[in-house]
């Protein structure tokens, strides 16, 4: 490409985007996900709980557990990032969507996806900088993890948090998690939340609610 | 996903369902924005539909297990809509006695399921579930099967028995029954007492197969040493460690126990320190955040014997404990009878041989510094308590029982036996559980021949040149000792052994010899495809049973009958009681072997079963009561799913021969480091071992290994073969969801890769003289140089060339076993180069790994 942008043209379509962003809902409480980095084994069993409650076939992964490792042989070191969707306080996905299928709930901050009106045009999918919105091959739609609202509708915790054979992975008042204040098994007794991780986006884009215990190597 | 194979109709509470239904989605409208006229149609439960979820009461909540062959049990909670399981979940604390959601303490923690637990749904309704008894047509091993009746296949079972029985007498049908198809207390596939030898042991035609795969030279070290395989404490002991010494240890991949990973976990918390000995920097040593030990595969023994040489020389061994509770561990604890002959002490300083076993001669055979192996034992001497757990993998080697009986003497050396904090593992079978419910007496494990497992290929071909030692006959007192099995036909229960056992080229060359291959299980397995008859065996799912954890864990699972079997599947015990009704009626002299085999049962428990299978559980139910001291009633044990047991103080191994002096049950009531039964032995032709095993735990070179200039120059690469985290043995293969989160591949070490110019996701070849593999590679610094790791149980795909392109280990095995009996599961040289073929990650294509894509590079 030769052209040169113009960036008088450019401040005035940023300026147009921004005028298009909407108000994101403030919820009465914001609840997140919090993981343990070094604690976790590794092993799924969250992936596999979730793509049973919610009847996926092989592709789509709501939840996905990243294997991080570097060094060199033998001083190695490895840890794992394990992420569904950050329930964001600005979802970059919501806004994308052409039909309204996606809206983050009041009382808990929650971003829910109505399947039935997606037409799978995957903007979603695009705008997450977390890959959390997972395209259906099968059913040619996007799906995403919902926190599984009816478990906590009825007073308990998501599949994969009750999944976790470590207990390292939880879910509570973000804010709490990130001060340390909500108690939860995924923190040990001198372990501190961080937002964010390496490789891991900007929080600042989209205010992930997500908290985690990192690895040495894998603070920022 | 295919649809399940049946429509059910479920007519429960329909106003209530819509009612329901309308709200979820009137949410989601409210949302947009924007009001629909709501016409949802009410539709069949279907297994694995993604919305809308149903709720809980739309559903009919049922606790089961898992079941399958793994050391552990976890709690699995069957969501059903009608006969359909449309979710599973797993224990939250409501389930047991004083149950409550979220309980979840350190006596009676929640027995959550792992991942292969969790994909038990898509096993259940897999398109590999054999639903209906099928007979070859095609060639053996061609795949080509028609559908028969029971009828059909069960008499022409009978006749061939029958036949095969009379033509060549009572060692022709070899039993290879493993564990795969249920480890439950009444419906019990199983290697030594499961149903298939009991049935064929009354029948009066059965060749035993004795050494078992997993463990063999970890038991015979076990036993030889400590005289039971009862040598674990239980997973909550481990806890209270202040070291713990993984040795080939990876409790992030493989379960003893419903929570030994968890519980690990809260030792690190309270400062525990780890070590991981292992070619491999596991996923257990990330998580406990270990030191990392790489080790030269199969050299265990010799590092051991480094340690112990600092130990002794720098007077560090707990010698009062020594004196007290050990034999032969040096010249004074030698037996009167055996004085002056090599004590353990002796050979490890070098006095009859010259060759002192320092931690400089064990670095030039291990691979590891001399000055970590000092380390290592300097800390296991003082850190007490400290745990050495010698898993069972180093074990599953050339000479692997002097591996576990060389950690089993640094373990007594240092008196970390019988303490709270220590550990004796080995076997590390813990809480001892009532397992039985069903026919059980003197017929459970009759035969007439009994040899080590994966010889029986190396028996066919040879027969009848075969030596007893060969073969590794099991001595009898009668006309039949030392006599060569003439195996003619197979019977497979619960068992892939086709697949799992050594060399399985060879196999392949053996089993067109026989005249009968009979397999019974719930899935179409790469064994079943060289049967000559599937017998579809219904799942855990189907089947009134009660589940227990094998190796540690204290709790019962109650299984009823979740869903009514699939197809025309029955339950093993229905099968072989039908076959011994008919065997009776064939045969005059088989008089009264149905109701011998099964006596609770009448003519009809073919077609019903669920009253006999009741009365053995209440039966079972009432030894639990007597021995194990539980009052809780079978009615509420059935209503609750759950019994957890609580004790006042975790349960350690041999804690009341240390503390009480009980004696050991062994032939000297001690902890035998020389051993009063291996120093007796005076032809070793004549013991089921056939080889000499020395009376002391020593370090021998192995088959073949990285020591072998020789060996090494055409195969640079020493292939080991753990068991994944995706499967169990060759279980859950073919399970999309499981397949896609790992995949089958070859571990190789970066600057290995870097000279062959192989990178991450190159499809590879693995070969030796025995067989060739295709699979891709996964390149990374977590693994020891010159060491390859591929993962055990994949499902054999052969291509017109004999060459497997699932990447199954076991075509590069080698098929003789150490003279313990341990499988050589481990002990391979190989070699690698990229390749052209195609790798087939499963039979289908429905999943391809993706695990790739969730790795990252820090």
């Amino acid at each position: 490409m030769t052209k040169k942008l113009d960036m008088k043209e450019v401040k005035v379509a940023l300026q147009r985007k921004v005028a298009q962003t909407y108000e994101p809902v403030k919820p009465a409480k914001q609840l997140g996900f919090i993981h343990h980095n070094v604690d976790c084994i590794g092993c799924r069993a969250c992936e596999i709980a979730c793509k049973d409650k919610n009847g996926l076939p092989p592709g789509p992964r709501f939840r996905r557990v990243m294997y991080v490792e570097g060094g060199q042989y033998p001083d190695v070191f490895a840890y794992k990032v394990n992420m569904s969707c950050n329930h964001c306080a600005e979802p970059a996905c919501l806004p994308t969507c052409p039909t309204g299928a996606i809206w983050k709930r009041e009382a808990d901050g929650i971003v829910d996806i109505d399947s039935t009106l997606c037409i799978g045009c995957r903007r979603c999918e695009a705008a997450c900088p977390y890959g959390a919105p997972q395209w259906n091959p099968k059913e040619q739609i996007v799906q995403k993890c919902n926190m599984c609202v009816d478990e906590i509708e009825a007073g308990r915790k998501p599949y994969c948090v009750m999944a976790c054979m470590m207990r390292v992975l939880d879910i509570g008042p973000i804010q709490g998690l990130w001060d340390g204040s909500h108690k939860t098994t995924a923190i040990g007794p001198n372990d501190k939340p961080v937002r964010q991780v390496k490789n891991f986006a900007d929080p600042e884009l989209t205010r992930p609610s997500i908290a985690f215990v990192p690895h040495s190597k894998g603070k920022v | 996903m295919k649809p399940i194979p049946f429509a059910i109709h479920d007519i429960l509470n329909p106003a209530r369902r819509s009612f329901l239904k309308t709200t979820a989605a009137g949410a989601a409208l409210a949302g947009a924005g924007g009001l629909i006229e709501l016409t949802m149609q009410d539709k069949e439960a279907q297994a694995f539909a993604y919305e809308p979820h149903y709720t809980d009461d739309q559903l009919t909540t049922v606790v089961t297990s898992c079941d399958h062959n793994c050391g552990s049990r976890h709690m699995l909670v069957a969501h059903k809509k009608g006969d359909v399981i449309v979710r599973l979940s797993t224990d939250d604390g409501r389930y047991q006695e004083n149950g409550a959601f979220g309980k979840d303490t350190v006596a009676e923690p929640q027995l959550r399921a792992c991942l292969r637990g969790r994909s038990y749904r898509s096993r259940l309704y897999s398109p590999e579930r054999l639903l209906y008894p099928m007979m070859r047509v095609g060639e053996r091993g061609s795949g080509k099967f028609k559908r028969v009746s029971w009828d059909e296949a069960l008499d022409h079972v009978a006749k061939k028995m029958i036949e095969l029985k009379g033509k060549y007498g009572p060692t022709a049908i070899l039993d290879q029954a493993y564990a795969g198809t249920s480890y439950g207390v009444l419906h019990k596939s199983d290697q030594i007492e499961g149903l298939l030898a009991r049935f064929l042991g009354l029948f009066g035609c059965r060749t035993n197969s004795w050494s078992v795969p997993s463990y063999q030279g970890t038991t015979f070290s076990s036993r030889m040493t400590f005289g039971t395989i009862e040598d674990g404490n239980e997973d909550d002991a481990f806890a209270d460690t202040k070291l713990m010494i993984m040795w080939g240890w990876n409790p992030a991949y493989t379960f003893h126990g419903g929570n030994t990973f968890y519980y690990l976990r809260l030792a690190k918390q309270k400062g525990c320190k780890f070590v991981v000995v292992d070619p491999q920097y596991t996923d257990s040593a990330a998580a406990y955040d270990a030191w990392w030990i790489p080790i030269r595969p199969n050299t265990d023994a010799a590092m051991l014997a480094g340690m112990a040489h600092y130990i002794f020389a720098n007077n560090l061994q707990d010698q009062k404990f020594i004196d007290k509770f050990v034999q032969g561990m040096d010249a004074g604890t030698m037996p009167d009878w055996a004085k002056g002959q090599e004590s353990f002490k002796d050979y490890i300083l070098g006095t009859n041989d010259k060759t002192p076993k320092t931690p400089e001669w064990a670095e030039k055979i291990c691979g590891v510094p001399a000055a970590d192996i000092r380390k290592l034992a300097d800390m296991y001497a003082r850190t007490k308590p400290a745990a050495l757990k010698a898993s069972w993998s180093p074990g599953r080697n050339a000479y692997g029982e002097q591996y576990n009986r060389m950690a089993a003497a640094v373990q007594a050396m240092t008196g970390n036996i019988g303490i709270l904090g220590g550990c004796a593992e080995g076997v590390g079978k813990g809480w001892h559980a009532e397992s039985v419910a069903y026919p059980y007496d003197e017929n459970a494990n009759l035969w007439w021949a009994s040899i080590k497992s994966d010889r029986w290929a190396h028996c066919v071909l040879n027969y009848p040149n075969v030596k007893r030692e060969e073969i590794g006959c099991w001595p009898r007192d009668d006309e039949l000792d030392g006599k060569i099995p003439n195996i003619k036909g197979i019977f497979w229960h619960g068992s892939d052994w086709f697949n799992q056992l050594t060399n399985i080229n060879k196999e392949i060359e053996a089993i067109k010899k026989l005249e009968l291959v009979v397999c019974s299980d719930s899935t179409i397995t790469p064994s079943g495809l060289w049967a000559d008859v599937l017998l579809p065996i219904a799942t855990h799912f189907e089947r009134h049973d009660v589940a227990l954890p094998w190796y540690k864990g204290h709790y019962y699972i109650h299984r009823p009958k979740v869903i009514e079997p699939m197809g025309e599947s029955k339950t093993d015990l229905q099968v072989y009681t039908e076959l011994a009704w008919r065997l009776e009626a064939l045969d005059p002299s088989l008089k009264g072997l149905g109701k011998r085999y099964n006596p609770r049962a009448e003519r009809n428990y073919f077609d019903n079963p669920d009253a006999v299978d009741e009365a053995y559980l209440v039966a079972w139910w009432k030894k639990v009561q007597d021995h194990q001291g539980v009052k809780m009633g079978w009615e509420e044990f059935k209503r609750r799913g759950v019994y957890k047991f609580t004790f006042d103080k975790p349960l350690v191994a041999f804690r009341d021969q240390i503390e009480e002096g009980v004696p050991f049950e062994t032939p000297s009531g001690k902890i035998e480091i020389f051993s009063t039964t291996l120093a007796q032995v005076k032809d070793w032709t004549k013991t089921q071992y056939g080889y000499p095993i020395p009376a002391i735990p020593k370090w021998i070179e192995p088959f073949e290994w990285l020591g072998d200039v020789a060996k090494v120059k055409d195969h640079p690469f020493h292939l080991i073969t753990p068991h994944p985290r995706w499967r169990t043995h060759s279980i859950f293969h073919n399970i999309p969801w499981l397949r896609e989160t790992y995949q089958q591949e070859v571990t190789l070490n970066a600057a290995d890769a870097k000279k062959l110019g192989i990178v991450t996701g190159d499809i590879v070849e693995v070969w030796n003289d025995r067989g060739t593999v295709v699979v891709p590679a996964y390149v990374t610094e977590r693994c020891m140089p010159g060491v390859a790791v591929l993962f055990e149980g994949s499902w054999m795909d052969l291509d017109k060339k004999g060459v497997d392109r699932s990447g199954n280990p076991d075509f590069l095995t080698k098929d003789e076993p150490s003279p313990a009996g341990a499988f050589a599961y481990n002990t391979i040289l190989a070699n690698i180069r990229k390749s052209t073929l195609e790798h087939r990650p499963g039979w289908d294509s429905v999943a391809t790994s993706r695990s790739y894509i969730f790795r990252r590079d820090s």
